[in-house]
């Protein structure tokens, strides 16, 4: 029957089975948040007895959370942008010294974890106790030079350290872009700014009008900064309101669920337009005619320019990482400490506490999951969604998108919520959390595959259909081998994005199954700053060696370079 | 599967190749091709020639199954592989096909040897029978110390050849081209094209060609289908769609030729000749070629074939005084801008004499060279 072959490929089956798990991943939790959020009747009762939209008339009790989280998320989507294109350029497009090394150094600031920047620039910025104001003091000035409690210190905070994803994608789509575009430009005799202002940043500006939605959604689901910088002064962001909300006593659950549905509404809205973008552009910048990218000789402007990658990473890096180190051998952290106030005590008590030690192996098997899990059936999804003319990959691609709308904590507040009825008792269990990291990870894991996708020239995969093979031989020799850079860095994003994931976790945790940074979180508020770096640097120790080793096995895999 | 007439007829004439009947094609509700029909015969080299954007590709990518059409019938040795009516869709993996490409394809995480056995790797085949194989494939295409290179390191020639050894290197019953050349520099592109076409009839395969460039269609088809916006305006050899175009389009796109206007006079029709007489008075014999005669008709006739000669030549028909407008030096040729009357035509003549502009001359053609275009045509 070779007819009928047509009408059930392997590809439609999988293409449509992994679709469905997508859908049911996202869709059944968002469920649930929608019930809960025009559920007008007895909060004690499930399911509700009431529904209506009254709980989002109450949002306008709280006009002052959605102005702060408007600030606090444009101003860090700016500076994050800024630094993320700056850094960009400088270092896939200009001849400093050091670019590679460099290159690998910008994605430190993500693996260190915004939780540890926030707990870093806290023990620096604050108004009183901040080491810098301390030295501010020291050197004759009056009250405080920085308060890091103030939305800018919040969304500096911020962009150095959830704003890599800015610069992850910022670089990859300038690495992709054909330098002939800018050569042309600087033949016909434009000079190099004019050639940057009309052809570079045009080109690039798809790219990265679609990093600012992805780095600003990231920043309105944004959630440990706000809690360890905004909590002391009582400044609330939406994603901080929802977790007191769900935290205090009674819950106001409602309402929190009505917030959230609010926040993906806007989203969802951004990522429309986004798609218009990507629709309307044209991506296919690599084709089977193999280009080598050129440099731009910058002349003496290249020390300048390494100034400024030197001075991003000391901000970003060193000094939040000296500052803990510092604070976490003092018995009290204080600027100018005496002798007797040293002390390696945090370490041992650190070390000793069971709960640690099993939150972070917790940690690193639930990453390791989820980044395995999760390259397969990204991997497949990203293919089918932008490669595969499947009917309904436009439908596929909203549903994988949709965890970007929604905080983090709010998806785990669905998902809290549709586990607890689920007949399989996997509440408060490690299944849980991998089941929610696999699906808030959605759109990043889709987003970096898709990125190395579109730039991949489909006749590459047709000229394989057309030397007789079949789509999953295909797959294993073309698509998979030309995707492989796409799909290491797309594993190593999960799993980093899944040891430092908070927003999830502080809700989805049982008291078995606890991970690392919401049990660093309940140390910063529960005991001592002094104990909570010294956590904070071990769990940061660790992720630093099981990267390195990644690093290492990865670089082995792809020996073979794809140019 | 529903019956399908497969087995070809066991008379004289061989039957087709490939058939595409009555295809149609749309990317979403914009048509790109709008009902086509042609064959190829065994062995035949058939270019698909025309603007971009006539959907020539679309076509070739309709046959090769990564397209699908909308409606219409595709058979390959006479069993369908696509047809609307039956509800057929061969994926393209299984047609038996092959394909190079306009960009090559050349996979950049293989080597050339890699690239090429890929296709034998498919089909299973022992390692001694691929390293075999591939290595008789990159000889004829001049290729064989190369195998263990990188397709970066290989020049844009380079890569041609390599994609073309990967195509007929498992022995496809048929190999489609979607503009194999047009990536290359002019010079490289015509030693290509009769190694191409060397190649083809050495393997004596069958061959779908796509094309813009005539030259191209001209020096490599056994036959040329010439497309506009979807749709055939013309089949027939080379010589038959060069010297016996029938349409405007065709007779405009292929080579450079001067229209005519005018309206028939059949008082003055002999010796088989139709007469024509343009609105400025001149009078003018062509050749039907069997097709149907208008009132109002347009002729074709090819820049090389008027003939500019500085005394009156004998004979009495298609001989008119002219005025030289301009001479511009060609190199093989001189294009010769003149009046005709109140109309400007252009001549092209081997490299001669220049002529001072606004000498007067005399302008011939045969009539045999004088093409009535088919009516209907705007």
């Amino acid at each position: 029957m070779r007819s009928m072959e047509s009408w059930f490929p392997a590809q439609k089956v999988v293409g449509y089975g992994v679709a469905a798990i997508a859908a049911v991943l996202v869709l059944y939790p968002v469920y649930f948040l929608l019930q809960a959020a025009f559920d007008v009747g007895d909060p004690q009762v499930r399911p509700p007895t009431a529904y209506g939209a009254d709980n989002f008339g109450s949002l306008l009790q709280y006009p002052q959370i959605m102005l702060n989280t408007l600030t606090v998320s444009l101003a860090a989507t700016v500076m994050a942008l800024a630094f993320g294109s700056l850094m960009a350029w400088i270092l896939t497009r200009t001849d400093v010294p050091g670019r590679r090394l460099f290159e690998q150094l910008m994605a430190v600031p993500y693996y260190l974890t915004p939780l540890l920047g926030a707990l870093a620039w806290s023990l620096l910025g604050q108004p009183e106790s901040g080491f810098i104001n301390g030295i501010w003091r020291a050197l004759g000035g009056q009250s405080h030079l920085i308060d890091i409690n103030t939305p800018y210190g919040i969304a500096w905070v911020m962009a150095l350290f959830e704003g890599s994803v800015a610069f992850v994608m910022i670089a990859a789509l300038m690495k992709s872009m054909d330098p002939s575009f800018e050569e042309a430009s600087q033949v016909i005799g434009a000079s190099r700014i004019r050639t940057i202002m009309r052809i570079t940043l045009p080109l690039a500006a798809p790219g990265v009008l679609g990093a600012a939605i992805f780095v600003f959604a990231e920043m309105l689901g944004s959630f440990a900064v706000a809690l360890v910088l905004g909590l002391p002064t009582r400044y609330y962001v939406i994603t901080t309101a929802i977790y007191q909300m769900i935290q205090q006593y009674p819950p106001k659950i409602q309402v929190a669920a009505a917030m959230g549905a609010s926040l993906f509404a806007v989203m969802w809205a951004m990522l429309y337009a986004y798609r218009r973008v990507v629709m309307s552009g044209s991506y296919v910048t690599i084709t089977g005619k193999a280009f080598r990218p050129r440099l731009l000789d910058v002349g003496r402007l290249r020390y300048v320019l390494l100034g400024i990658c030197l001075l991003y990473l000391f901000v970003a890096v060193v000094l939040p990482l000296a500052t803990l180190f510092f604070a976490s051998l003092q018995k009290i952290a204080v600027i100018f400490p005496t002798a007797e106030n040293f002390t390696l005590d945090n370490f041992r008590t650190a070390m000793t506490m069971n709960a640690v030690r099993s939150a972070l192996s917790n940690s690193l098997l639930l990453a390791f999951g989820t980044a395995t899990i999760g390259i397969v059936l990204m991997g497949l999804l990203a293919w089918l969604i932008y490669r595969s003319q499947l009917p309904g990959s436009g439908m596929i691609e909203y549903i994988v998108m949709f965890p970007q709308a929604v905080p983090r904590l709010v998806f785990a507040f669905g998902l809290m919520w549709a586990w607890v009825v689920f007949p399989i008792p996997i509440y408060a269990t490690l299944w849980l959390l991998l089941i929610a990291y696999l699906t808030v990870f959605l759109p990043l894991g889709v987003r970096t595959i898709a990125g190395v996708i579109l730039q991949i020239d489909k006749s590459l995969e047709e000229c394989a259909q057309m030397c007789g093979a079949s789509w999953t031989f295909r797959i294993r020799t073309v698509t998979i081998p030309l995707l492989r850079p796409g799909l290491v860095a797309a594993w190593l994003l999960l799993f980093i994005a899944s040891v430092r994931e908070l927003g999830a976790s502080i809700l989805l945790m049982g008291p078995h199954s606890k991970v690392i940074t919401p049990a660093i979180v309940e140390s910063w508020f529960g005991t001592s700053s002094e104990l909570t770096a010294a956590l904070a640097l071990i769990q940061t120790l660790v992720v630093a060696l099981a990267i390195l080793v990644l690093v290492a096995v990865t670089r082995r895999i792809s020996a073979q370079p794809v140019d | 599967m529903p019956a399908s007439p497969g087995s070809p007829p066991s008379c004289s004439t061989p039957s087709p190749h490939i058939e595409v009947k009555g295809l149609e094609l749309y990317y979403g509700s914009v048509p790109a091709v709008r009902g086509v029909n042609f064959n190829v015969m065994p062995g035949e080299q058939l270019t698909l020639l025309g603007p971009s954007g006539c959907g020539k590709t679309t076509t070739l990518r309709a046959v090769a199954g990564l397209e699908q059409p909308r409606a219409g019938e595709i058979r390959i040795d006479g069993v369908p592989v696509f047809s609307s009516a039956q509800k057929i869709n061969i994926r393209a993996e299984k047609r038996g096909l092959s394909m190079v490409f306009q960009s090559y394809a050349i996979w950049p995480h293989m080597t050339v040897f890699d690239n090429v056995a890929y296709g034998l790797r498919v089909r299973k085949d022992s390692t001694s029978e691929i390293t075999e194989k591939v290595n008789r494939a990159l000889e004829m295409v001049q290729m064989r110390e190369f195998g263990s290179r990188r397709a970066s390191q290989l020049s844009g020639g380079q890569q041609q050849r390599v994609a073309l050894a990967r195509a007929f290197v498992f022995q496809p019953s048929v190999l489609l081209f979607d503009e194999p050349l047009s990536n290359l520099d002019a010079k490289l592109r015509a030693d290509m094209r009769i190694e191409l076409r060397d190649l083809q009839h050495r393997l004596g395969i069958t061959s779908l060609y796509v094309t813009h460039d005539l030259e191209e269609a001209l020096a490599m088809s056994d036959r040329i289908v010439v497309m506009r916006d979807g749709l055939v305006e013309q089949i027939g050899t080379p010589d038959e769609i060069y010297s016996l175009p029938r349409s405007e389009f065709v007779a405009d796109f292929i080579g450079s030729a001067n229209l005519i206007r005018g309206r028939h006079r059949p008082d003055l029709d002999c010796d088989g000749l139709t007469a024509l007489e343009t609105a400025t008075g001149q009078l003018i014999y062509g050749m039907a070629y069997g097709r149907k005669v208008g009132l109002e008709m347009t002729v074709s006739v090819r820049t090389v074939h008027l003939r500019i000669s500085q005394e009156r030549p004998v004979g009495e028909r298609n001989v008119w005084p002219v005025k030289i407008e301009k001479t511009v030096f060609q190199g093989d040729f001189s294009q010769i801008h003149l009046y005709w009357g109140d109309q400007r035509l252009v001549a092209r003549c081997a490299a001669m004499e220049p002529i001072a502009p606004g000498r007067d001359v005399y302008m011939a053609v045969e009539p045999r060279r004088v093409v009535l275009l088919g009516a209907g045509n705007s």
